[in-house]
């Protein structure tokens, strides 16, 4: 019988500096698969987004033909050109598609609850979302005289107009409430801030006084929480009017207009 | 030459040269496939420690979750307030805390630099995003303390204001664990 010849490869050796360190470091990797940060269930997240260069890729990168073809099942409540003819229903034309997108993937996410909503959005898959903002996103905001539309409302009083001008233009320093422009244009934008330009006033009032109330709380790091709190109730009437009638199609001039 | 001696080193150099080629092998592999598949995300954390946060996911998990910020209280008597510094506001927008305590801030930047100024007083915190700032604060009178933002951070950055009320000790509502202490409650 032929004595069997030892396996020199893996016979017991001196080991080298090197090698142990990629021992401990292999070792460490295998730990670290079976670690994972504890995340705490009773946290309140207001939504799942992040708005990771990669999100914002993703988001950004629908098809706006397919988006068209799926718009279809919108028509009835958001308007054949996206803006709607209930006060109550946003207009989706022009819309930021970020913004568009979070507000589909919060209804999905069941972190934003408006009835009909939530429901449309579950059977959405996330190609569908992200065309579906594409779309809306591409449509012209013009007016159109003929069509029956809410938007845009009759100017409001000049009072009234001048109070939301300020909080538009300037905000209010003395509260702490930033002006609305910086984040909902159109002078600056951020990511997931809708475009109010061509908003309507009913459905604006309404999210005002749902975040004021905590009834929509899918702001992130509650921005729109805390400030919605902090304006009065005839700032947040005098701003639904504001945009509702048109006026935030322009930045907000030095001085109040006539 | 390959060292041919040690003690248990009975291998032919052949055998060996095979150990350190396939180890090298092993060692190329290895990094690469770590950063891929996001083995090493634990283990950075823990190297990178506890002043670092993703300023993006702030809101998802870990310290600065909307029901974590606010005013906490330590076992020692000292309170605890975590606040988010974001374009344009601070958040919370008004802090509760008692007066003549050790006041521990933490405070991180969702997005830009910031610099959170309390007037009246010499505090001023930058706030950069990505990590966490920190500062020992102490009021020793009660009142109402303005803080603005002292760094340039956009269009919205002259109205980026909050404030800080002071109570008396006696008068800062006792908290439960867990509870943090706000404004409102008071």
């Amino acid at each position: 019988m032929p004595r069997s010849r030892p396996n020199y490869a893996f016979s017991r050796a001196r080991w080298s500096a090197a090698q142990l360190v990629v021992l401990t470091l292999l070792a460490l990797a295998v730990t670290a698969l079976f670690v994972r940060a504890a995340d705490n269930p009773s946290d309140h997240v207001p939504s799942f987004v992040e708005w990771t260069p990669e999100t914002i890729a993703q988001a950004s990168s629908g098809d706006p033909f397919r988006g068209m073809l799926l718009a279809r099942h919108c028509e009835h409540c958001h308007g054949t050109e996206g803006f709607s003819d209930k006060g109550s229903t946003p207009n989706l034309a022009a819309m930021d598609r970020l913004a568009l997108w979070k507000e589909l993937e919060d209804f999905r996410a069941h972190k934003r609850v408006a009835f009909p909503m939530n429901p449309i959005a579950e059977d959405l898959s996330h190609k569908d979302m992200v065309d579906l903002a594409a779309y809306y996103a591409k449509l012209p905001i013009f007016y159109d005289p003929e069509d029956k539309r809410v938007f845009p409302r009759p100017l409001p009083g000049l009072a009234q107009k001048n109070m939301a001008w300020r909080l538009v233009t300037f905000g209010d320093g003395e509260r702490g409430i930033p002006p609305c422009q910086a984040c909902h244009g159109p002078i600056a934008y951020r990511p997931g801030a809708p475009s109010l330009m061509t908003q309507n006033s009913d459905y604006l009032l309404a999210q005002l006084e749902a975040f004021a109330h905590r009834t929509r709380a899918n702001d992130i790091n509650e921005p729109m929480r805390t400030i919605a709190d902090l304006l009065t109730d005839e700032e947040r009437l005098a701003l639904a009017a504001y945009y509702g009638s048109g006026l935030g199609m322009q930045p907000g001039s030095s001085w109040p207009s006539k | 030459m390959a060292f041919r001696g040690g003690r248990y080193n009975h291998a032919p150099v052949k055998w060996r040269k095979l150990r350190t080629f396939l180890l090298t092998v092993l060692i190329l592999l290895l990094i690469p496939a770590t950063r891929f598949y996001q083995i090493d995300e634990p283990l950075l954390r823990w190297l990178r420690g506890k002043h670092q946060v993703d300023p993006l996911a702030l809101h998802v998990s870990g310290e600065f979750v909307e029901n974590n910020l606010g005013t906490e209280q330590n076992a020692d008597g000292s309170v605890t307030v975590r606040m988010i510094a974001q374009q344009y506001l601070f958040i919370p927008h008004c802090i509760l805390v008692p007066a003549g305590v050790p006041v521990h801030l933490r405070i991180t930047s969702a997005d830009a630099v910031h610099s959170l100024a309390f007037m009246s007083t010499d505090y001023n915190v930058k706030v950069s995003p990505g990590s966490i700032s920190e500062a020992e604060l102490q009021f020793p009178k009660a009142g109402e303390y303005k803080t603005a933002c002292r760094e340039f951070c956009g269009a919205g950055h002259y109205a980026m204001r909050s404030e800080v009320r002071v109570v008396p000790r006696d008068q800062f509502p006792a908290l439960r664990d867990g509870e943090r202490g706000n404004c409102a409650a008071q």
